[in-house]
């Protein structure tokens, strides 16, 4: 099963993305970002599983919290960008 | 003792706030400085309580929640940020030096738009007046001298009217009056976290729409690789460590204060003031500054002998376990407006914690003291 990693501006974003898809149902884990996933160093990223993922896109895209990169991980893969 | 001055620092707290304080302090590290619990512990209430200021001052997002070290930082952010030097800022006739101070900083052209104590009416005119063509306007919500409720929702009106941006000082209102913010469209409101909203001292907020300059520069868990402070809020004015233990404990404040509703704290401080007006109002040499509507007050109110200073009025109180606070308050401009800026005055303030056994005592030991002096 992958994991996706949306990407957040801020942890603060990130949390507020977190409580939308909890919210929605969605169970969510807010993180600092993989240090490899970040361009300016210290980021936040919240993790969706596969299964909820294109669910979680469409909660966000509801109540307006655009996503930043997305990448998704497999168990013992690197991660991949997944373009939308 | 009987603490009377709640204007200043509200010591009464509900025992949440000691209780939040503590745990915190036992159980969190930094908002979004690790992976660990203690970290996530204190990401989590550092969100939670922004939610909560948002919802409490109807603000559309809790980006816009910036964590100051108190009023003063927040006015300072907000003053510095958008006033150059020459730019003409209206002020009324009731600021803090926490207004004042950062103004002349700025080098800002101050503009008073003056009006007598406790005239709504005379207050708008002077801002109506003065508005059209200014580069900002800074104004006190409640004074925190006499408790004089400014006419904020005609002033922001103005404000909008005339696209000049808006910056209130919430000091003495946050938490005992309900605000809007949105419907205000101010550009800032800056608020304590230890006066009505409950909070420890050192804590503070300044609610924000638009871009902002910081004030301070530094470490802020995000964009770490970037000599920029980061273009987002709240990020972009919170540099440096949080004082996570002040925060959790302004987070059990400000639900008491949700808790209990400002409309009921409001009343209750008003009607405290109230009783305190009427029996000060009989003691000979002694003027009582009170609104004819007691609307326009809030639990707030100061009094000056004509024979006896104020400094040796409230020493005396002090001495016999009444806590009060005398002088200028840290605002002439306001004493100026009242005409007691030679004197200053005795203020007595109020807290939902006070009770009217207690006041009636504060109100009898005043007389006694005034006799003796």
């Amino acid at each position: 099963m992958h994991q996706y990693l949306i990407m957040c501006r801020s942890l603060t974003y990130a949390q507020r993305a977190a409580v939308a898809l909890e919210r929605a149902g969605i169970t969510v884990a807010t993180a600092r970002a993989p240090q490899e996933l970040t361009d300016g160093g210290c980021g936040y990223c919240i993790k969706v599983s596969e299964r909820r993922f294109h669910e979680a896109l469409k909660v966000l895209e509801k109540f307006n919290l655009p996503c930043g990169r997305i990448y998704r991980k497999g168990p013992g893969e690197a991660y991949t960008e997944v373009l939308r | 003792m009987i603490y009377l001055d709640s204007a200043a620092t509200s010591l009464l707290k509900p025992s949440e706030v000691h209780s939040a304080v503590l745990d915190a302090m036992k159980t969190m590290a930094s908002p979004g400085r690790g992976s660990h619990a203690p970290a996530e512990k204190a990401a989590e209430t550092a969100f939670e309580c922004r939610c909560l200021l948002a919802d409490l001052f109807h603000v559309p997002e809790p980006e816009q929640v910036v964590f100051t070290m108190n009023a003063t930082h927040g006015l300072n952010i907000a003053i510095l940020s958008m006033i150059k030097p020459g730019d003409r800022v209206v002020v009324s006739g009731y600021e803090h030096n926490a207004v004042m101070r950062p103004l002349q900083l700025a080098g800002a052209q101050v503009d008073v738009a003056a009006s007598p104590l406790f005239d709504a009416e005379a207050a708008v005119e002077a801002f109506a007046k003065r508005i059209p063509g200014a580069a900002a306007v800074v104004c006190n919500h409640v004074s925190n001298v006499f408790g004089f409720i400014l006419p904020i929702d005609a002033i922001a009106a103005l404000c909008r009217e005339h696209g000049v941006p808006l910056i209130i000082d919430a000091s003495q209102s946050a938490g005992v009056i309900g605000i809007d913010f949105t419907s205000l469209g101010a550009r800032f409101m800056a608020m304590p976290g230890h006066k009505g909203l409950m909070g420890p001292q050192g804590t503070g907020v300044l609610i924000c729409s638009g871009q902002v300059r910081p004030l301070m520069a530094g470490g802020t868990g995000s964009n770490s690789r970037s000599a920029d402070m980061p273009d987002f809020l709240p990020d972009r004015l919170e540099a440096g460590t949080h004082n996570i233990t002040g925060i959790a404990g302004l987070m059990a404040g400000a639900k008491y204060i949700k808790r209990l509703g400002t409309v009921r704290i409001e009343e209750y401080e008003r009607k405290l003031m109230g009783l305190m007006r009427d029996a000060l109002s009989k003691i000979p040499g002694l003027t009582v500054y009170a609104a004819q509507n007691p609307e326009m007050q809030t639990g707030v109110l100061s009094v000056k002998h004509e024979k006896h200073g104020c400094e040796a009025v409230a020493e005396a109180l002090g001495a016999r376990g009444v806590a009060v606070r005398a002088g200028m308050h840290c605002a002439p401009s306001a004493h100026e407006s009242a005409g007691t800026l030679a004197e200053g005055t005795v203020r007595f303030s109020f807290s939902p914690f006070n009770t009217q056994a207690e006041v009636s005592t504060a109100a009898a030991i005043t007389n006694r003291i005034l006799k003796t002096l």
